[in-house]
């Protein structure tokens, strides 16, 4: 119950805080509300500066008695509630835990107060952003899921573990990742490869890709969780190691380009401890096709989503550099896309061979 | 098709005949006997015969109309009960009882017996018309699928009870009495016992529970009790224990009649010339009129009315429509009541709200008088139920009930006015979303001493102009007054919800602030149900203010249709939305 560490006791009178206003409310006998950052498409900014992206002032309200709001309400408090708990109790669960342990049938209904992890989860987003506080600072831990080797040291608490010996598997990156809890010792390397697919990773792990070349791998297979990037965000902070993506070429690897790179919507209020601007584009892009001579029958054609998702694409502000315009008109032009996995068909090692060390050495990138 | 096949074989037949050396007196010796019941089976479908189902809801109609009917001329409050029994596939035994004057020794042949013998036709008074062909109809029915004779016990006047079993002979359209004697005996009244193959009993919307049930709502003075041929017994109580005023027997008013009519009325004339026949048997026909007619006519009106020729009537006929004559009388109709609709409603359809109208009568084609009355039921179990949802709850849907003369019609509602009237009501106006699927009964009668049917099948009603927009206004008012009920209801029901949705979550609400503040929950959990209460009782306030119009303007019904589309579209963008940002 006692609780010593500083920041948890900051956490817990904010807390204490949503808890106090409600109830003054509530004693005027007014309709209690909590005020809330508004986390939509039309409240996010570029912003130029830091180049990432950022939570706007718009903010609104959620009623008790509203019926739109009132569930959530009812859910809101709760979270808050339980959040405070576990930070007392100096625990950390995650996520899904926390989901479990607020599930419960309301008295006299046969209705749950959470159906699903996807109601909680949002709930949990706007506690953040409305307290200004991490996940992390609340003492909750989103799952990861992803993987990273290459020439450097670990310390995880007691123990630290050489990133150089972990067989064809790669480390798992914890969900937290922040200072107090990981150190990084010994880098040797010159910048990090962020790459989409796993089994692309697995290629360039088997490959001892990151000896080779002295870089550090890393895979948030498919869209990274915020592990993976606060991690690469900290070895590019940190030991100012520049980040290179490596992704389809379709619309999907290029918006996960964007949220490593600017980060994304539902987070836009942690972006600035997560995005690493400098990001480039290695690949793939529409361009390879003809560069690297790719045939024709491994590439996709675009279904009109993929068009559509383009279209949307296009029109973000952080993509609107000539280089990405261009690419998205190329795509939509040739109206293909192309999978990593692709490169397969010039050799199984062609990619980590040829195709990534030339255009490294050609600083053929997009911005 | 098979029509045609059977004219053919008909045809080879014949040759073969006359090379037997049939002779022409044979010929026709053959046609007479055969007559009659060829006749029967040539126009069954014109009879209400066709279609195994329709066949058995046709009997009983048969038998159920002439029960009503006894009791009334008797004044008895109509008691009747209707057994249905199983025999076999499709063959069944069907009982009518009834607790009417009863039958005696020497009409029981002609009532039973003998087709086209009854004393219905051509009486200018609003009659439950027969569908078919009468309860004989039923009997001929019986000994053509069965070969069997039908049974009858009946109180016989005051002269004792007596069974009897007959038939028809068809070959001279006569009764066959079977068997007559007395039984000892006390019974009021006439049942009926025939067999019948060919039919099929169903609990569909065109068979005989739902007839009955309908003629129990349009005859609230009488009890109905139905056995179905599985035992359940249903009875469909007495609301009313005022017998209906006998319905006044009018004079013809001259724009509405035939010339075969106009013939058949001659022969029964009281003057001995044709001007005062006309002047004494029709309605609104005065010395003026005789004058006009005179002019129009090509013979002397002082003729005596029993040799007037057909050619003869037509040309009278045909000066009746250029003359201009006051509208005929508004009486002799016999409406069922806005109570007596209100009160059987209630008893049999069960509803949770009711409104009837009852619109005064008028007239069509210049020379029929009618009178429509509407009414509409909602909520609770109202509309036909359809089966059920997951959840155990009556699926339900729109339910027209119409009748003429108090008698439901089942059949060919498609073509009929009160079903197209009801149709093109625009129900939205008065708080109906989607009137197929509403838990409404829609009632609609129309009585007249002339039906406009479309057919001879007498199941549907033609859309006359004047018909159809007095079915309209009645469905327009009964809808207005709906409206408010249903607004209300929907209020109240709304309200409730909120009421429910706060008061749940606020004891949820109550552990979480607690939980913050480490202030007692009771005491927050209290404090929040006040709040909900207050908030609840400033909206009802604000609502007693808007008072609810009529109807929904053109205006009004627009904006719901848009809220409407609104909400369906955000339903849809959400999803897209939710899919496109897959993120985390």
């Amino acid at each position: 119950m006692a609780v010593t560490d500083k920041k948890d006791k900051e956490v817990i009178q904010k807390l204490e805080s949503v808890g106090a206003a409600l109830l003054k409310q509530i004693d005027k006998k007014e309709d209690p509300q909590i005020e809330l950052p508004v986390r939509s498409l039309n409240n996010i900014y570029f912003d130029k500066k830091s180049k990432t992206i950022k939570l706007g002032d718009k903010t609104s309200m959620r009623n008790f008695l509203n019926v739109a709001h009132t569930r959530k309400f009812m859910q809101s408090v709760l979270v808050a509630a339980e959040i405070k708990k576990v930070i007392e109790e100096e625990a950390t669960v995650s996520i899904r835990d926390l989901y479990y342990a607020l599930k419960h049938t309301i008295d006299g209904t046969t209705e749950n107060t959470f159906e699903e992890q996807g109601e909680s989860d949002p709930i949990i987003e706007d506690i953040e952003a409305s307290t200004n506080l991490l996940r992390e600072e609340l003492h909750l831990a989103a799952s990861s899921k992803g993987v990273v080797t290459g020439d450097l040291k670990i310390r995880d608490g007691k123990d630290t573990i050489d990133l150089t010996k972990m067989g064809s598997g790669g480390w798992g990156v914890p969900s937290n990742v922040e200072p107090e809890r990981i150190e990084f010792k010994d880098v040797n390397a010159e910048y990090v490869l962020f790459i989409e697919k796993d089994a692309v990773w697995k290629r360039f792990n088997e490959d001892q890709f990151w000896r080779k070349n002295k870089c550090i791998i890393v895979t948030g297979r498919g869209q990274p969780s915020r592990a993976e990037r606060r991690l690469v965000q900290r070895l590019n902070h940190e030991y100012e190691l520049p980040v290179y993506a490596l992704m389809d070429a379709d619309p999907w690897g290029m918006y996960i380009y964007s949220v490593i790179k600017q980060g994304s919507i539902s987070l836009s209020y942690s972006e600035e401890k997560l995005a690493c601007p400098d990001t480039k584009y290695i690949g793939l892009s529409t361009q390879d096709v003809e560069t690297y001579k790719i045939p024709k029958e491994v590439t996709i054609k675009l279904n009109s989503l993929d068009v559509k998702r383009l279209n949307e694409m296009a029109s973000y502000e952080w993509f609107k550099k000539k280089e990405w315009q261009d690419e998205f008109a190329n795509m939509k032009q040739k109206a293909v896309k192309l999978e990593l996995e692709a490169l397969s068909k010039k050799g199984i090692r062609f990619i980590t061979e040829e195709y990534l060390p030339d255009k490294i050495k050609r600083k053929d990138f997009l911005p | 098709m098979a029509e045609k096949t059977k004219i053919k074989t008909a045809t080879v037949e014949e040759i073969e005949e006359k090379d037997t050396g049939m002779t022409a007196d044979q010929l026709a010796k053959e046609f007479k006997e055969h007559s009659v019941a060829e006749f029967f089976k040539k126009n069954k479908q014109m009879l209400g015969l066709s279609g195994k189902i329709k066949t058995l809801t046709t009997i009983i109609h048969e038998y159920v109309s002439n029960s009503l009917d006894a009791c009334e001329e008797a004044h008895v409050l109509p008691s009747l009960e209707i057994k249905i029994a199983e025999l076999g596939e499709e063959y069944y035994e069907v009982t009518v009882t009834d607790n009417g004057p009863g039958l005696t020794k020497q009409t029981i042949g002609k009532a039973l017996g003998q087709l086209l013998a009854g004393t219905k036709f051509h009486r200018m008074i609003q009659q439950r018309g027969q569908q078919g062909i009468g309860a004989a109809g039923a009997t001929m029915f019986s000994l053509m699928t069965t070969g069997k004779a039908i049974q009858v016990i009946s109180s016989g006047g005051d002269k004792g009870t007596f069974m009897a079993e007959l038939t028809i002979d068809p070959k001279l359209n006569q009764p066959k009495i079977i068997k007559m004697e007395d039984v000892d005996r006390k019974f009021s009244g006439t049942a009926i016992k025939a067999k019948f193959k060919e039919i099929k009993y169903q609990r569909s919307e065109q068979g005989p529970f739902e007839y009955l049930r309908r003629t129990a709502i349009a005859n609230p003075h009488a009890q109905i009790t139905l056995v179905e041929p599985d035992g359940t017994k249903t009875t469909f109580p007495r609301t009313s224990k005022v017998l209906p005023t006998k319905p006044s027997e009018i004079k013809p008013h001259p724009k509405g009649i035939t010339v075969d009519e106009l013939l058949t009325l001659s022969h029964k004339a009281s003057g001995h010339k044709i001007n005062s026949f006309l002047k004494n048997d029709f309605d609104r026909m005065g010395d003026k009129a005789i004058e006009e007619i005179e002019k129009q006519v090509h013979f002397d009106l002082n003729k005596d009315p029993k040799k007037m020729s057909w050619e003869e009537a037509e040309e009278i006929v045909k000066a009746f429509q250029k003359i201009t004559f006051i509208a005929p009388r508004l009486d002799g109709l016999r409406p069922i009541g806005e109570e007596n609709i209100k009160k059987s409603l209630q008893e049999i359809v069960q509803p949770e709200f009711i409104s009837v109208v009852e619109r005064k009568p008028t007239v069509y084609k210049g020379g029929f008088s009618f009178q429509v009355e509407a009414a509409v039921a909602w909520g609770g179990n109202a509309g036909r139920e359809m089966g059920k949802d997951d959840s155990g709850q009556a699926v339900r849907k729109v339910e027209i009930m119409r009748f003429a003369n108090c008698v439901p019609l089942l059949f060919d509602s498609g073509g009929c006015a009160l079903t197209k009237a009801v149709n093109s009501i625009e129900w939205k106006r008065y708080g109906i979303k989607d009137v197929d699927s509403a838990p409404l009964t829609v009632f609609l009668h129309i009585c007249s001493v002339h039906i406009p049917y479309t057919g001879a099948g007498k199941q549907a009603v033609a859309d006359e102009d004047e018909v159809m927009e007095e079915l309209r206004l009645a469905l327009m008012d009964t809808g207005r007054k709906i409206y408010r009920f249903v607004a209300l209801q929907r209020r109240e029901a709304e309200k409730q919800l909120k009421r429910k949705l706060f008061t749940k979550y606020a004891k949820e609400v109550a552990i979480g602030i607690h939980e913050l503040t480490k202030k007692p929950t009771n005491d927050i959990e209290r404090k929040l149900l006040d709040i909900v209460l207050q908030k609840l009782k400033i909206e009802e306030q604000q609502e007693a203010k808007d008072d609810l119009p009529e109807e929904l303007s053109d205006e009004e019904i627009k904006k719901l249709e848009a809220k409407e589309k609104k909400e369906k579209d955000k339903k849809t963008k959400k999803s897209r939305l939710e899919t496109v940002e897959g993120d985390e």
